[in-house]
């Protein structure tokens, strides 16, 4: 009896305390503490703000962070233009255009070299979540079955998908 | 069985056929009821707050000033909107114009002026004072008193009408404005559930996308294949919004809608306008700045895509609050830009040139009596707005079909008087969807389109 007790309890206490911690990843920007994982992307609900993801996006493509005074006027671009897709679209074209600093991409030759990698790579450093295999298995068909599919353009989708507006 | 099936089949695929072409872009199934009086609506809100005095009143000095101060040197009337309204211009203390202390007016642009061309209402009822109500009261046709400064309006503004009820297209619907203060960003659509952002207009603040801050995150935007490069990023991206969509309720983002080919000719566009910023080549009014240069813009806009709706806010004259010298000048330039305007569609737009209509009307009037501010220029009295006189304005309408008439709403303000909320019935009636607006439930009770009281 007492047997079954504690094998009931160390049931209990292992998915208590090993099942639910959470998937980290490195901080390669600020290196303070490692970012949490999302575990699906049910669980953004909140709106970023204009600046919120111009920092964020800024700080994905550069690995670097964008000066106060910097997001603020790029944010002022974004409340100018009626379409805020549109807006946000040109923005990133401008920065993939950014010379000193230029954003930080991988070759096409390193992400075809393990496309597995890039991609779960790619949604971490954009979703912050591992990919489903559905996921997986459309970005590896994309680029797998066409040759001129860049890692920039597919940084470009990540960084206007609608879920990257949230949080 | 089976030739039941076919027969149904076949029923279906002949209705199918008839009825795919009249799907308009809207997702609307019918175009809408009414017939165009003109395919395009130019509409200036001549803002920031202007007294009738003078404006349609051409009192200039004498009851601005002179009844303050009675000296004689400020007791002149006169029109110094030569481009807009009919009237001898003063004759004397002209300090409204350009150069040294503002003594040389800006030669008119029109040879007749637009209420020549047109039709004045000269006594209108500004319903919605003050600078955000009363701005977005032209858009919506209505007044909403609960309506929170930085807020989205919260009915639907002319431009989701047109969308909604008249298959207009994002970019057949443009608003330009001058600054990003006074919730000025936020007049492209409105926060209803039924109408909202995919209803919205294309808007530009020209002044910060085409400004430095356009410059450092705007101008220098990469310019990728359509077809290789684009058009697969925008599957991907399609891609990932499905994945998400399924997943939660965020599916209802900020975006007006605009189709891929749309958004191709508005970054052309954006591209144009920098190149042509940097050889100084923008379009804009012989004497520029502020207002200037927007209305400079919204011309670019309206050569490029030839919209059924332009929305131009200009607000110069608020610098009344405190300099009743530069709030003359304002007007006086607002004037010029408005006949830059009218002249470029004129001349210069084959597409819109003897088919458009212009409307200009203010947000609101100003106090009849003068707050305690003097300028430095010539110690002439500033005004606010709060009292009754802020609720007297005009509305000016020239262009297709508007034959000339006399001034009409010419007594005092009556609850019989035009409100200039009804800029926004008009735009509909113009355009083809009075009914539809008319039994929406959100105008003010009174509305009525304008060209219904000529």
């Amino acid at each position: 009896m007492k047997l079954k007790q504690i094998a009931i309890l160390s049931t209990v206490f292992f998915f208590t305390f090993s099942s639910c911690k959470k998937d980290t990843i490195d901080d390669k920007v600020f290196q303070v503490e490692n970012v949490n994982l999302y575990s699906s992307a049910s669980s953004k609900l909140k709106e970023k703000t204009e600046s919120q993801w111009i920092a964020v996006v800024y700080t994905n493509l550069f690995q670097q962070a964008l000066s106060a005074s910097d997001i603020y006027r790029a944010g002022q671009c974004i409340t100018s233009i009626g379409d805020k897709e549109l807006a946000r679209e040109v923005i990133i074209s401008n920065f993939m255009n950014n010379t000193s600093p230029s954003p930080q991409i991988p070759s096409d030759i390193d992400m075809r070299s393990d496309i597995d990698k890039f991609v779960k790579d790619t949604y971490e450093r954009f979703l912050i979540r591992r990919p489903t295999e559905g996921e997986k298995q459309y970005f590896r068909n994309e680029i797998t079955n066409d040759p001129t599919r860049s890692a920039e353009i597919i940084y470009f989708s990540f960084a206007l998908s609608n879920e990257y507006l949230f949080y | 069985m089976k030739r039941r099936e076919f027969i149904k089949k076949a029923t279906l695929t002949t209705a199918g056929a008839f009825v795919a072409p009249y799907i308009l872009p809207s997702g609307r199934l019918f175009a809408p009821s009414g017939s165009q009086i003109a395919p395009h609506v130019v509409l200036v809100m001549y803002a920031g707050g202007i007294r009738n005095q003078e404006t349609v009143d051409q009192l200039y000095l004498s009851q601005s000033q002179h009844t303050w101060n009675p000296i004689p040197a400020l007791n002149v009337t006169g029109n110094i909107m030569p481009n807009m309204l009919t009237g001898a211009a003063p004759a004397s203390k002209i300090v409204y114009g350009t150069g040294i202390s503002g003594n040389t007016p800006i030669p008119p642009i029109l040879s007749t002026s637009l209420q020549s061309q047109g039709v004045l209402f000269k006594e209108v009822n500004a319903v919605a004072p003050g600078h955000y109500g009363g701005s977005i009261g032209l858009l919506q046709g209505n007044t909403n008193l609960a309506q929170p400064l930085l807020d989205r309006p919260q009915t639907p503004t002319i431009f989701e009408f047109l969308r909604k009820h008249g298959g207009y297209k994002a970019t057949d619907t443009w608003f330009l404005g001058n600054s990003l203060g006074n919730s000025v960003p936020l007049y492209n659509h409105s926060d209803d559930p039924d109408y909202g952002a995919k209803f919205g207009a294309n808007m530009f603040i020209p002044g910060v996308t085409f400004g430095s801050q356009g410059d450092q995150f705007l101008k220098n935007a990469k310019v990728y294949h359509p077809q290789n490069e684009l058009s697969p990023m925008y599957k991907m991206k399609y891609f990932l919004d499905n994945s998400y969509e399924s997943l939660t309720q965020n599916n209802v983002l900020d975006v007006v809608g605009n189709t891929e080919a749309e958004k191709a000719k508005i970054k052309a566009f954006m591209k144009s306008m920098f190149l042509k910023k940097q050889a100084g080549a923008v379009l804009q009014p012989p004497v520029s700045g502020g207002d200037g240069t927007t209305i400079g813009y919204a011309c670019e806009v309206m050569q490029e895509f030839n919209p059924a709706l332009t929305v131009v806010k200009i607000d110069g004259p608020d610098t009344c609050h405190s300099n009743f010298t530069g709030y003359l000048r304002a007007i006086h330039q607002a004037d010029h830009a408005v006949g830059f305007l009218w002249d470029y569609i004129q001349n210069q737009i084959p597409a819109m040139a003897g088919n458009t209509i212009i409307i200009a009307t203010p947000d609101q009037g100003r106090n009849l009596n003068p707050n305690p501010i003097l300028d430095t220029e010539n110690n002439f009295r500033a005004f606010d707005h709060s009292d009754a006189n802020t609720r007297r304005v005009f509305t000016l309408m020239a262009g297709k079909s508007i034959t000339n008439h006399p001034d009409k709403a010419t007594g005092p303000i009556s609850s019989s008087s035009p409100l200039n909320t009804d800029a926004a019935i008009t735009i509909g009636h113009i355009l083809g969807i009075e009914s539809e607006m008319l039994t929406s439930g959100y105008l003010h009770g009174n509305s009525q389109s304008l060209i219904r009281k000529l």
